[in-house]
């Protein structure tokens, strides 16, 4: 085949071009970090990383809410053990109060703790988050849920789920219905009821009060383990989220970041050839120069 | 004496042979650097009563070879001007956050908002994110417009140009049809590479040495000494030029038949970026009612039910250009509806519905999710991009394969044309000497007369 210098000189300046691009892109990559930067680049690998923010993106969601979720079980946590606690004393209160020993008189200054106990079941049992929802209040979160003067609960017995995934969800709320009649005793009503029999100098009624009580400590108990369950789950559900958000960050990684130690390699062999290709190009042109 | 005169005439003639030499070697060497140019060469034919003569000068060129360039040309040009469209609105749609991004945090600030149905920052947020999603999708929408009006003006562009080349063709093939001049028949193999380079079809030499131009769908472009004109018209269906050949008063659309840049233009205008806005259209309305079916469903935070997110598209074409934020969901968080129809406040199921709409497969009838279109819309693009890539860099090794091919048989090779110059100047030298013997002989004869 007949070669001309034209298409000698072509070929060495071909040579270094096509070099000083290799050079370029490996320098790019190892920039950027990354591989591919967009989907032409390698489109499966780019797809499959997109797919792996969007989990990303949803897992992020998804823990807010568990977070959001984990908060409020914990406040409902310490709702319900306050109260367990307050139960408790008016227990104590009540088998004091019963006790035939005591005088109209005592029995008015045990009703007037046993008032401010119910007082601040009451307040309790009335708590709201920090957005001004009601923690017990069922899905009328807006609303009081219990009474102020009498106790009574006016909230519903419906729960909030939050998403643990894309496919899951878990309970993430208390409903203050689990403290009334249909789960055992009307608690705060039964505190209500204590109180005023108390006051009322009535031994009889304090007595029969004596094993709802004893029943309302188990049920509150009964509560705080449902409660405490659905913590242990969401609890779960964020460890798995961590877990997942590391995976995520892999995947990411393999299909689009750069191996350093790969790039690098790249980088040597790439600029190895582009100098050669360039002390090549600089002989030929010597070689082919006419004025020599 | 008369054969002493014969040999001075013989003398002359190889002068004038070794002069010819001269001119061609220097002709090649001035033109070592000139875009095809084909080298010439120059034959040297022995008399038969004596002396040489010079024939015709050369050209060293293959019109098979030729032929395969042109094509090659019209090739790479194609391929090269796709993958540049391509490329340039890849860039575009993937500057930013990606519209899949967009989506998943517009689900993400849904699932957070339904963990507290009534935190109205939390609301806010899925409001925010609603309207980031409208524009995102508006400004790609845009965006795919831009690329294609700009493939379009490439159109009004560069069909003229196509024109006057072909004009240039068939006034070429008239000068090579009168003079035969190996340089003009380089100049048409030009304006053919150029013509070919922008409209793609074949060129080939007719018996009558004129070159003929067809486009690939068969409409002849220039035929001997004729061209027939190209022009553009906007299509009335589209709004986009049409590319047309005018000849004998007749006007055929070829916008279908051409190769080349202007072919890739137009494939890129009506095929490639008409897939993306058409995908991003159906993006646009899939997500719209997906999410609208679900929050005329639920319950706001004042109880109300069919309420919007987004405005009711009218019709999947267009629908990602007009996407629009529901005016009252913009205006009033309030009315994300995230309990179910008779829901609280404090319920959150319509919430979780909503949530739930990123793995269903509302998008594409039913075949996708929304956030995995979104990706194929950009997707679909790339896979598309890398092809074109890949043709572009077969189309270039093909290219500089035949080119070497070509300089192989028609470069000029400096040195080369440097030894020729030295042989032909020795030769001329050498006659220069015989004619000076021949003219000193001639001389004593005279003197002892």
């Amino acid at each position: 085949m007949r070669v001309t210098d034209h298409r000698i000189v072509d070929i060495s300046a071909a040579a270094t071009q096509r070099n000083q691009s290799a050079v370029a892109d490996v320098t790019q990559q190892l920039s950027s970090g990354l591989r591919v930067s967009k989907p032409s680049d390698d489109p499966a690998a780019w797809i499959a990383a997109q797919r792996e923010k969007v989990r990303a993106a949803l897992n992020d969601g998804t823990s807010e809410a568990i977070q959001v979720g984990s908060e409020r079980l914990t406040q409902t946590d310490g709702v319900l053990s306050t109260l367990a606690g307050i139960v408790s004393q008016a227990r104590e209160l009540a088998v004091e109060g019963s006790n035939d020993t005591q005088s109209a008189t005592s029995r008015s200054d045990i009703g007037a703790q046993l008032s401010s106990l119910f007082d601040a079941a009451v307040a309790a049992a009335n708590t709201t988050d920090p957005n001004g929802e009601y923690l017990l209040a069922g899905s009328k979160s807006l609303t009081q849920p219990f009474d102020s003067t009498t106790g009574v609960y006016s909230g519903d017995s419906a729960t909030r789920g939050v998403n643990t995934d894309t496919t899951s969800t878990q309970i993430a709320t208390t409903a203050g219905s689990n403290l009334t009649a249909t789960n055992g005793v009307d608690v705060l009503p039964l505190l209500k009821t204590l109180a005023t029999a108390m006051n009322a100098n009535d031994p009889v009624t304090v007595r029969a009060a004596l094993g709802d009580l004893d029943t309302a400590v188990k049920q509150i108990s009964q509560v705080r383990g449902q409660t405490g369950a659905h913590m242990a789950v969401l609890d779960s559900a964020k460890a798995a989220h961590t877990a997942l958000a590391t995976q995520i960050q892999t995947a990411i990684s393999d299909n689009v970041e750069i191996d350093a130690v790969s790039a690098a390699s790249q980088l040597a062999k790439a600029s190895q050839a582009l100098t050669v290709s360039q002390a090549v190009t600089s002989h030929v042109l010597q070689l082919l120069n006419p004025a020599k | 004496m008369s054969d002493l005169m014969s040999l001075l005439s013989l003398g002359s003639a190889a002068l004038s042979a070794a002069n010819n030499g001269v001119a061609v070697a220097t002709n090649n060497a001035a033109n070592a650097n000139t875009v095809g140019y084909s080298r010439q060469t120059v034959s040297f034919e022995s008399n038969l009563l004596g002396g040489v003569t010079t024939g015709a000068t050369g050209r060293d060129a293959s019109n098979l070879l030729q032929t395969r360039i042109r094509a090659s040309t019209g090739s790479l040009a194609n391929s090269s001007q796709t993958q540049a469209s391509i490329s340039d609105l890849e860039d575009t749609l993937t500057s930013g956050t990606g519209l899949d991004s967009q989506l998943s945090t517009l689900f993400s600030k849904i699932s957070q908002a339904s963990a507290s149905p009534t935190d109205s920052s939390l609301r806010d947020g899925v409001v925010a994110a609603t309207r980031d999603l409208v524009l995102g999708i508006n400004n790609r929408a845009a965006q795919i417009a831009s690329a294609r009006k700009d493939a379009d003006a490439r159109v009004y562009d560069n069909v003229p140009q196509a024109s006057q080349l072909a004009q240039q063709l068939a006034d070429a093939n008239a000068i090579v049809a009168k003079s035969g001049d190996p340089a003009a028949m380089d100049h048409r193999e030009q304006i053919a590479k150029q013509l070919t380079s922008l409209v793609g079809g074949t060129a080939r030499i007719d018996p009558d040495g004129n070159m003929r131009f067809v486009l690939d769908g068969g409409s002849v472009l220039v035929d001997g000494l004729h061209a027939a004109k190209m022009q553009t018209a906007p299509d009335p269906t589209t709004g986009y030029l049409t590319a047309q050949v005018v000849d004998g008063g007749v006007t055929r659309d070829v916008s279908s038949q051409l190769g080349g840049s202007i072919g890739a233009d137009i494939t890129f205008r009506d095929t490639t970026a008409k897939k993306t806005a058409d995908q991003l259209d159906q993006l646009a309305y899939d997500t719209a009612t997906a999410f609208n079916t679900q929050h005329a469903a639920n319950a706001a935070l004042d109880g109300t039910t069919g309420n919007l997110m987004f405005v009711a598209p009218t019709a999947v074409s267009g629908a990602a250009a007009a996407l629009t934020i529901d005016p009252t969901l913009d205006s009033n968080s309030n009315k994300l509806a995230l309990a179910s129809a008779g829901g609280l406040p404090g319920d959150n199921t319509g919430g979780l519905a909503l949530f739930a709409l990123a793995t269903t497969k509302n998008a594409v009838g039913g075949t996708k999710t929304l956030t995995d279109a979104a990706l194929a819309v950009v997707g679909d693009l790339g896979s598309t991009g890398a092809v074109a890539k890949s043709d572009m860099d077969r189309d270039q090794l093909v290219s500089d394969h035949l080119d070497g091919l070509r300089d192989s048989l028609s470069g000029v090779d400096t040195q080369e044309e440097l030894t020729n110059l030295a042989r032909f100047q020795n030769a001329s030298s050498a006659v220069t000497k015989f004619v000076s013997t021949i003219n000193d002989m001639l001389t004593n004869l005279i003197d002892k007369l």
